[in-house]
């Protein structure tokens, strides 16, 4: 994950906050420990090492969020796919700002993606790839899985009110502040964080972001982003950012970049089966930013305003 | 094949072939291992997924006189395992193979003694046991059991740990002379209590409270005092040690900053710190050789060689007056160590250390082989650390054949 976790919360006392942040702070080390695809000591570097070779055994937890990950990929057709990283590699967005791969860097990228390549057995509690070359990238779900299970720790330390955030793109809103409704989220404009595009007070939920506009490249008039769709094999084409509002992390993170990839008119379709969510699409497929959204609670603001106007439509620039 | 069945049957085949008791409880590397777990707190429950993790591990039931760790390990398993309250009731379940047990130190000798007098074999959380009697009565029992025992010390395991054992036995940096080692930290050390209660405190907390705790010398120095025994050979000579309740004054008793140094055969040293004010020099190891050092950390490791400031003993030029030399002029140079070479861990033994460490163990009851971190390497650490602990607390020099007999 590599992210950077901030944790506002309200306690009696200062030596009561410091105890909760270590407790909460040793369980993002050890979540980073299940889950860091940089760590070879980490159970999902050694699950990528074994898995093509043997069926590996993991832990329920892991194996529980794997199987989330690939309940993710059904109900998205694909959308959502955790061993992307062959592809993010083959477009040179691992490290680097991305370039237009070869047609046999492709086709080879390709033939080494796709969950249906990874065969979970619940009875044994093992994961095995089918084809080698296969890995399991964390990167869509593993923020938001972070911040529910610190969520986890502040609830069982007796905290009323917080509010946990990763990378300032996944957060859980835990109770509200006193005296207050809950806790005031801004959503920036892509790629601008001093002004909104809107607004919402979250209370018991997770709000997450996924946007485009921090890795991309442009060739032939064409934008090439680092987020891919994995059923085409290229980067997603005509989106800058999607935030989803969902009861928890682990939806939110998987969802944003579900809705990034599916788009509005798809993404739609899938939100209806899924209570209690919501979410903003901010297009840019044709001259103007456009911004769609589906039962969302907050304001809404254009993009070209300063100030949030009272949302509660799409608008068209 | 259930094992008390395959026990069964061996024993059965013993009568008639004498087949030695080693290879009775021999059991195939795929058969169902079922664990249970004395004390599932913080620690425990991190073994306890790292277990899960080996094929064909099961935990078969838990105890904890704390029940909301009931729940807590039973969202771990997957499965509504079942708990007690009192660990006798769990040692007189049938079927479980081997017990872990990782309650607070000054109960790990009641609780490795009570396991394996019935029959199991124990991983037991580090340190061995809080006192040097204690871990005397522990080995001796491990011994008399026939079981097998491994000491939860999981950087014993850790591969880049390994390597650098290997290195230094093969003498890459000459003579180990001294070990410096750290784990230094800013923070109380403190675990949340839920809901601020105070009957909880020591439960919770009881690292902070000398009844059942050694400190920070127990529970962050044992994984550098059992590599310097490794290093050395064997069991320190003396120590001396200071520490106190210096700056988290809040009704601990355990000290919050301690220093120890332990003399070795020949004067070599292990010097330990732990501190909890200040987390520069964070957790790491540096072995200092006369060829070389090597520095350890929680995550990996890093040889340095040792420059030399003097080239050469040859004279450079030498100025020669009348046939006489008068004098010569020496190439020395400043010297610079570089950013260190990354120690490399063999391809296929890369691993994180609890997992490696819960495998072997697993291993070592499939196919009856000793572990490595067994009741010799954790009578070696806990007596250590418990007469480093005597040190500080006594603020005098310990001799450690006053103590011990090795």
């Amino acid at each position: 994950m590599g992210s950077t976790f901030t944790i506002y919360l309200y306690t009696h006392d200062q030596t009561k906050a410091d105890e909760v942040f270590e407790a909460a702070f040793d369980e993002i080390e050890r979540v980073e420990e299940v889950l860091s695809n940089y760590r070879p000591s980490s159970e999902l570097s050694r699950i990528n090492r074994m898995a093509a070779t043997e069926a590996t055994t993991t832990d329920p937890e892991v194996f529980k969020l794997l199987e989330t990950s690939f309940e993710y990929s059904r109900l998205s057709n694909g959308a959502f796919d955790i061993t992307v990283g062959p592809l993010m590699r083959a477009w040179g967005f691992f490290r680097k700002n991305g370039r237009y791969p070869t047609r046999d860097e492709l086709s080879h990228a390709r033939a080494e993606v796709g969950w249906t390549k990874v065969k979970l057995d619940p009875n044994q509690r093992t994961v095995r790839f089918a084809v080698p070359g296969i890995e399991l990238d964390p990167g869509g779900i593993g923020k938001g899985y972070a911040v529910d299970r610190v969520i986890d720790v502040l609830r069982d330390a007796g905290v009323k009110a917080a509010l946990v955030d990763a990378g300032s793109s996944s957060l859980y809103a835990l109770g509200a502040p006193p005296g207050k409704e809950g806790w005031k989220v801004i959503v920036p404009r892509p790629g601008d964080r001093a002004h909104a595009v809107a607004e919402v007070v979250l209370r018991d939920n997770s709000l997450s972001t996924s946007g485009s506009y921090e890795k991309f490249f442009r060739l032939n008039g064409r934008t090439y982003c680092h987020i891919m769709d994995p059923r085409t094999g290229e980067p997603v084409q005509g989106m800058l950012q999607t935030t989803v509002i969902a009861p928890t992390g682990t939806a939110t993170d998987a969802l944003s970049t579900t809705m990034f990839v599916m788009g509005p008119a798809e993404g739609r379709k899938l939100l209806e089966s899924m209570p209690n969510t919501s979410a903003i699409w901010i297009t840019n497929s044709t001259n103007e930013p456009f911004i769609e959204q589906w039962h969302w609670p907050g304001r809404l603001c254009r993009i070209q305003d300063d100030c949030p106007a009272a949302g509660e439509e799409n608008r068209k620039q | 094949m259930n094992r008390r069945e395959f026990l069964g049957g061996a024993a059965a085949v013993a009568a008639s072939t004498l087949v030695q008791p080693s290879s009775a409880t021999m059991m195939a590397a795929s058969d169902r291992v079922n664990l249970a777990i004395i004390g599932p707190g913080s620690r425990g429950q991190q073994l306890m997924r790292t277990f899960l993790r080996v094929p064909g591990v099961r935990f078969a039931a838990l105890c904890d006189i704390y029940e909301p760790r009931w729940d807590q390990a039973r969202k771990i398993t997957g499965e509504n395992t079942r708990a007690f309250n009192d660990y006798r009731e769990l040692l007189s379940t049938k079927d479980i193979d081997a017990v872990i047990v990782s309650t607070p130190l000054s109960l790990h000798s009641e609780h490795v003694i009570a396991a394996l007098d019935s029959g199991h074999h124990v991983y037991g959380e580090k340190s061995m046991a809080l006192t040097v009697p204690q871990c005397g009565e522990m080995r001796d029992a491990v011994k008399k059991s026939g079981r097998h025992y491994q000491i939860g010390l999981q950087y014993h395991y850790a591969p880049w740990y390994r390597e650098a054992m290997r290195l230094i036995m093969s003498g890459k940096i000459g003579q180990v002379t001294q070990i410096y080692a750290y784990w230094h930290r800013n923070n109380s050390w403190r675990r949340p209590v839920p809901n601020d209660d105070p009957k909880l405190e020591r439960l919770i907390n009881w690292r902070l409270y000398r009844e059942f705790s050694g400190g920070l010398v127990a529970e962050l120095g044992s994984h550098h005092i059992n590599f310097a025994n490794e290093v050395f050979g064997g069991i320190p000579e003396s120590v001396v040690g200071s520490g106190g309740v210096d700056f988290w004054k809040d009704g601990r008793e355990t000290a919050d900053n301690v220093q120890v140094i332990y003399r070795y055969p020949d004067g070599k040293t292990l010097f330990f710190s732990a501190i909890t004010t200040n987390h520069f020099d964070g957790c790491q190891v540096q072995v200092c050789g006369t060829g070389g050092s090597i520095v350890l950390t929680e995550a990996d490791g890093t040889y340095y060689y040792e420059p030399k400031t003097s080239s050469s003993a040859v004279p450079e030029a030498l100025a020669v007056e009348h046939g006489v030399v008068t004098g010569a002029s020496y190439k020395a140079e400043l010297p610079y160590r570089g950013q260190g070479r990354p120690l490399t861990v063999p391809a296929g033994t890369q691993g994180n250390p609890d997992f490696v460490a819960c495998d072997s163990f697993i291993e070592s009851i499939r196919s009856n082989q000793r572990p490595k971190a067994n009741e010799d390497v954790a009578w070696n650490c806990g007596v250590t650390v418990a007469l480093g602990n005597y040190a500080i607390d006594h603020e005098t020099g310990i001799k450690f054949a006053d103590h011990v007999r090795a």
